[in-house]
């Protein structure tokens, strides 16, 4: 148990939790899109932080499988569902 | 001591957090925000999943949660949509029509 | 007293102003373009010094490797997607925000 590793964890976490009113409000579906990739990042670094704090060693694979399937999503977003609807920003 | 209180705070955190999401994404109309809700849900599922000490099922979560269904509803919704309206986009399909149909022209050509 | 301990502790405190400065950005800014960029660098860098302090923390030479490899492979996906996104949004004809 580290107190500062999970600390730090703990300011990502509200800083995802912020980045979730981009997702609620956000104008066009590239900003909520892009904030999920945001939280892949985050997420990321909050594995690898626990992965100290908690003292288990196995969380580096799951934050290397995120980091392995973050573009997965973005890019599907792009090449099928972003159509010219949902692009137009709002003036 | 402390190490134990700050832990039960990023607990109760991400229970908030998780519930929240849920809750908007349960009572989200727009489809394409429900399915991000869901994206960033299985983030932060995963991480619930290591909270509880079971990594193994935080691994597939995140495999599943992040990287198959995100992309499995995204082109879902491409092709319910289409279904819907018939809206003009620029996807891969049309590319692939435009190839079709220049391969047609170069082989009268011949 | 400085130890290996302290400064990776150093280096993962010194990490999590660029995660605030992103999600900032992320609230703030006015465009996708700008939005784009607050994300997708300020993060990276933090990501960056917090794997840093975590391999100055690390058991062994293993840990480090592992660490470094999915810091590249956070890089590549996120600039990966970030040019898609911006590149794309050019081509729907959406407008850089000007003052």
């Amino acid at each position: 148990m580290s107190y500062l590793h999970i600390s730090c964890a703990l300011i990502i976490l509200c800083s995802i939790a912020a980045g979730m009113i981009r997702i609620l409000s956000g104008p066009t579906a590239a900003d909520r899109m892009m904030a999920a990739q945001l939280f892949g990042t985050c997420g990321v670094a909050i594995l690898l932080l626990l992965a100290k704090g908690m003292d288990t060693i196995v969380l580096l694979d799951i934050a290397l499988v995120f980091a392995l399937l973050a573009a997965l999503a973005t890019i599907t977003f792009v090449r099928r569902a972003w159509h010219e609807q949902s692009g137009v920003p709002r003036r | 001591m402390m190490s134990y209180s700050i832990l039960t705070v990023f607990d109760i955190v991400l229970i908030s957090t998780l519930l929240w999401l849920a809750w908007k994404m349960l009572r989200s109309e727009d489809i394409f925000k429900a399915v991000v809700l869901f994206i960033s849900f299985g983030l932060l599922m995963a991480l619930a999943w290591v909270r509880m000490r079971a990594p193994d099922v935080a691994l597939a979560e995140a495999a599943l949660g992040a990287g198959l269904t995100g992309p499995l509803f995204l082109s879902a919704l491409r092709r319910m949509e289409r279904l819907h309206k018939d809206e003009r986009r620029v996807d891969i399909d049309e590319e692939r029509k435009s190839d079709r149909t220049l391969d047609t022209k170069q082989k009268e050509a011949l | 007293m400085i130890t290996l301990d302290n400064l990776g502790i150093l280096c993962i405190v010194m990490g999590l102003p660029f995660f605030l400065t992103g999600t900032v950005g992320l609230l703030r800014f006015p465009d996708i373009y700008t939005r784009l960029h607050a994300l997708t660098k300020a993060d990276n860098v933090g990501l960056g010094l917090i794997i840093l302090g975590l391999s100055l923390q690390a058991d062994n030479l293993f840990t480090v490797a592992k660490l470094i490899l999915i810091w590249i492979l956070v890089l590549i996906a996120s600039s990966a997607s970030c040019h898609l996104v911006a590149r794309s949004a050019m081509q729907k004809n959406i407008h850089p925000w000007v003052k």
